[in-house]
């Protein structure tokens, strides 16, 4: 055991100083710090305020419109002002802005007649921390500015089109508060839209035709719907209003009659009495293992790769004959195992850690959803699973992985192999989205009992409660896979370790694999 | 009593470095070794002699228990394997490779510490190593900044830096510069010097001749000689060359004679009647006076008379020649 213990140091020291082995390190919590934080910044800075003209000779959806976008900018203001009172106030959430919490839908209105951004400053000023900043009041997305000079709106829909193209495509600017900017999108509103109105149970004869007035949206931007999205509910929204009051509806009742729902809640009856309630936290619980199973299958692809390399390094170098005169072959390799073992748990480990790290600081910022992970992930079983799926996985491919390393004298030999080992081992990635779906289900459970699989489906089912018998069966089968790839992947390992020339073919090894030893 | 034997045993195993006892060897069907008996007294030089392919290698891996023979047995340092007295054992393979990455101290204390040391003494010798022969600068790089002369010290030196009692060397000189050979030389000299047995296998005769006490020759698997130098050139007939226009070929009659033959004249060479050479094959005890006189006495007028002694080279190309060249075109 000393000298497996000697090899091991060594395999673990020099892989350390491997560049690869950092690259993963940081890359992986590089990774995951990014897609935490990029689409918040996204959100916050990357889209560019767009500016549009809107021409409404009907002279009365402009306002409607407008208001929409208003009411959209508020509800952006409350979210900034709750972030803000979560970094700045103690205690946080500070208690003005829970009142918010609890008015549901019509929160925005809630925040607009109690005063707005200026009530809520106010009520929170007194718990901010000494050093908080000034709030900063988020952008308005879309920013409507007034029509280029020498164009009138009174123009034919066709005209002003053909008038507006020049600035849409970027080739000319429009004039704003701000100065001369790019125009992103026109929305012009013919005044005979209530011709064109579409009105299903009327005859085929009042069909709009082809050429019946429309709204029509100019804009190159096709990848951002919002505004579009905006402007088409805003203008039915007013247009269903007035056909009620047409139609002789009270539009008042009409509305809270669209706003009457039943309740319903998703319950999990696995769940503690009380606490049965399907809720965000749960969603999280059912796909939390699906990023584990990433996590174990990136650890395990990235040091049997390590392991691959420094056995036909000591392989091609001819350092094995050396080393064999001083170790058994049986040493050898359990020195490369926990050697490069010991690597992965490191890389894991600040895996893990990072995570973690990431969340836990996240989670009092601006991810609410960074802290529902934190407390799924602390919560759960999910680390002492993934620590046992790791062992049992990296054992089982890594002793295969030596017996091919064993065998081959170059990285070029030992690829056809490796791009088969890479194919069987893509399953898990495949259905690692279907298999949180229906966690139980017949694939996941055949899948389950294949051991080459077995540590990363089970991980994907970790949060599902997966039968004790799948649970424990597939335990004892992956254990005894695993001890036997070590047994015949050892005969393999010493018999290919000294030899030379072409890699046997597979037939071959796996003759070596089961026959006595010599 | 069993005090007695066991002092007795260590007494005698004390003696005996190394023994093979009808070693044989196959690889599938083919006979690598053939049964090979040798012993290997200790602090002695023994050289390791045959042509490529006569399972110099299988035997010394056979040796190391890195493979294990297919019958007979081997006892090293007084143990039945190896892999016993690995502390005591050193082993400079003939393919030598290092890592490529790791530092050149580290790579010498990484194979002490294999070989028993703790790190802070593996640490220590191999500094003081590289210090004694010149690569103390290389120290802190990585080995695949040595040429590959300095890579195939670093790597002796890693066989060694445990001071093992009984050392396997295969092929050493190989691709070293003639400065390096009389390092190596040196090397191996000292360390029979200090009583540590030398097991070395090499085709470069001269090696062998310089520093062996006794050498084993084998071929095909086979043990074809084992012994001293003296005796290995006691097989080869004692040879004289004559340089001489005359006709010396009545000579052949004389009872020291075994044979006799003309030198074939090099290109180049002048021919005539001053020119030509012979070679005289002499029997075992002949003295090569006894021809001189005999020369003078039929008046055969001299240019040259030489006694050469056989050397190793001859006696390897006698013993194994055929045999080399079939293994060759194999």
């Amino acid at each position: 055991m000393r000298y497996a213990l000697l090899v091991a140091w060594r395999e673990y020291a020099e892989s350390a100083k491997a560049k690869g082995f950092w690259l993963s390190l940081f890359l992986t919590p590089c990774i995951l710090f990014l897609s935490v934080q990029v689409p918040v910044l996204l959100e916050q800075k990357a889209t560019p305020v767009r500016y549009f003209v809107l021409v409404d000779q009907t002279a009365s959806l402009a306002p409607v419109i407008e208001a929409r976008l208003v009411h959209a900018h508020q509800r952006q203001m409350i979210d900034a002002l709750k972030d803000y009172a979560r970094k700045y106030s103690v205690p946080s959430p500070a208690p003005p802005l829970s009142e918010l919490a609890n008015a549901g839908e019509h929160v925005v209105e809630v925040f607009v007649a109690k005063g707005g951004k200026d009530f809520f400053l106010a009520q929170l000023r007194p718990q901010l921390k000494t050093n908080a900043p000034a709030f900063q009041e988020p952008r308005m997305n879309f920013q409507q500015v007034s029509l280029p000079v020498g164009i009138s709106p009174e123009a034919g829909l066709d005209d002003l089109a053909e008038a507006l193209k020049p600035f849409l495509r970027g080739e000319k600017q429009v004039l704003s508060p701000s100065g001369p900017v790019g125009l992103s999108a026109a929305i012009l509103i013919p005044r005979d839209l209530t011709n064109g109105i579409v009105r299903p149970g009327a005859r085929a004869a009042a069909l709009p035709l082809s050429g019946a007035p429309r709204i029509q949206y100019w804009s190159v931007d096709a990848s951002d719907p919002r505004l579009r999205e905006t402007v088409e509910s805003a203008v039915n929204g007013e247009i269903r209003r007035r056909e009620y009051q047409a139609r002789g509806m009270d539009g008042a009742a009409i509305r809270q009659v669209e706003q009457t729902y039943a309740p319903l809640s998703a319950l999990n009856p696995k769940k503690e009495k009380g606490k049965e309630a399907v809720g965000v936290e749960d969603m999280i619980r059912q796909w939390a293992p699906s990023g584990f199973v990433y996590l174990l299958w990136l650890a395990i692809f990235v040091i049997i790769q390590m392991l691959l390399n420094n056995t036909i390094e000591e392989k091609s170098n001819r350092i094995i004959e050396v080393l064999l005169s001083s170790v058994t072959p049986g040493e050898l390799m359990m020195g490369k195992l926990l050697g490069i073992a010991a690597i992965g748990l490191t890389m894991i480990g600040v895996w893990v850690l990072s995570l973690f790290v990431i969340l836990g600081w996240k989670s009092g910022d601006a991810s609410q959803l960074a802290s529902q992970v934190l407390v799924v992930v602390k919560t759960s079983n999910l680390v002492p699973w993934f620590a046992i799926y790791f062992l049992f996985g990296y054992v089982m491919y890594a002793a295969f992985i030596l017996a091919l390393g064993s065998v081959c004298n170059t990285i070029k030999e030992a690829q056809s192999y490796m791009g088969l080992l890479t194919m069987i081992m893509m399953i898990p990635i495949l259905t690692m989205t279907f298999i949180p779906k229906d966690p139980n289900g017949p694939l996941a459970r055949i899948l389950s009992w294949i051991p080459l699989y077995t540590p990363f489906i089970m991980m994907n089912r970790a949060s599902a409660d997966p039968p004790l018998v799948d649970l424990v069966g597939t335990l004892i089968l992956l254990l005894a896979t695993t001890v036997l790839a070590l047994w015949m992947c050892g005969k393999v390992f010493r018999r290919g370790i000294l030899r030379t020339g072409q890699p046997p073919k597979l037939l071959e090894l796996l003759r070596w694999a089961v026959r006595k030893d010599r | 009593m069993s005090e007695t034997r066991e002092i007795e045993a260590r007494h005698s195993s004390d003696e005996v470095a190394l023994e093979l006892r009808h070693i044989t060897k196959y690889y599938g069907d083919f006979k690598a070794v053939d049964d090979v008996s040798f012993r290997l007294p200790t602090g002695s030089i023994h050289g390791f002699l045959g042509p490529n392919g006569a399972g110099k290698t299988t035997t010394i891996r056979m040796i190391l228990d890195i493979i294990q023979p297919t019958s007979g047995a081997i006892t090293v340092l007084g143990h039945p394997t190896a892999l016993e007295v690995r502390q005591r054992i050193g082993y400079l393979p003939e393919e030598k490779g290092l890592y490529k990455k790791m530092k050149t101290w580290a790579v010498i204390a990484y194979f002490a510490t294999l070989k028993g040391l703790d790190r802070a003494s593996a640490r220590r010798r191999a500094f003081e190593l590289l210090e004694r022969f010149g690569l103390r600068d290389f120290a802190e790089k990585p080995t695949d900044a040595l040429s590959k002369g300095m890579g195939q010290k670093v790597q002796l030196l890693a066989s060694i830096a445990h001071d093992p009692e009984f050392v396997i060397l295969d092929e050493p000189f190989s691709g070293l510069d003639p400065v390096n050979q009389q390092v190596m030389e040196d090397i191996i000299r000292e360390m029979a010097a200090r009583q540590r047995t030398v097991l070395f296998s090499t085709h470069v005769m001269q090696h062998a001749e310089r520093l062996c006490d006794r050498i084993l020759l084998v071929a095909r698997g086979r043990k074809i000689f084992e012994g001293t130098i003296a005796e290995a050139k006691g097989i080869i007939p004692r040879r004289v060359r004559i340089e001489t226009g005359d006709d010396i070929a009545p000579l052949r009659d004389l009872r020291e004679v075994l044979s006799l033959a003309p030198v074939p004249p090099r290109s180049g060479e002048p021919t005539g009647p001053n020119a030509g050479a012979w070679d005289v094959e002499l029997r075992e005890h002949a003295d090569p006076q006894s021809i001189l006189q005999e020369c003078f006495a039929r008046k055969i007028r001299l240019r040259g008379f030489n006694q050469t002694d056989p050397s190793l080279h001859d006696v390897f190309v006698r013993l194994v020649g055929a045999e080399a060249k079939e293994v060759g075109f194999r």
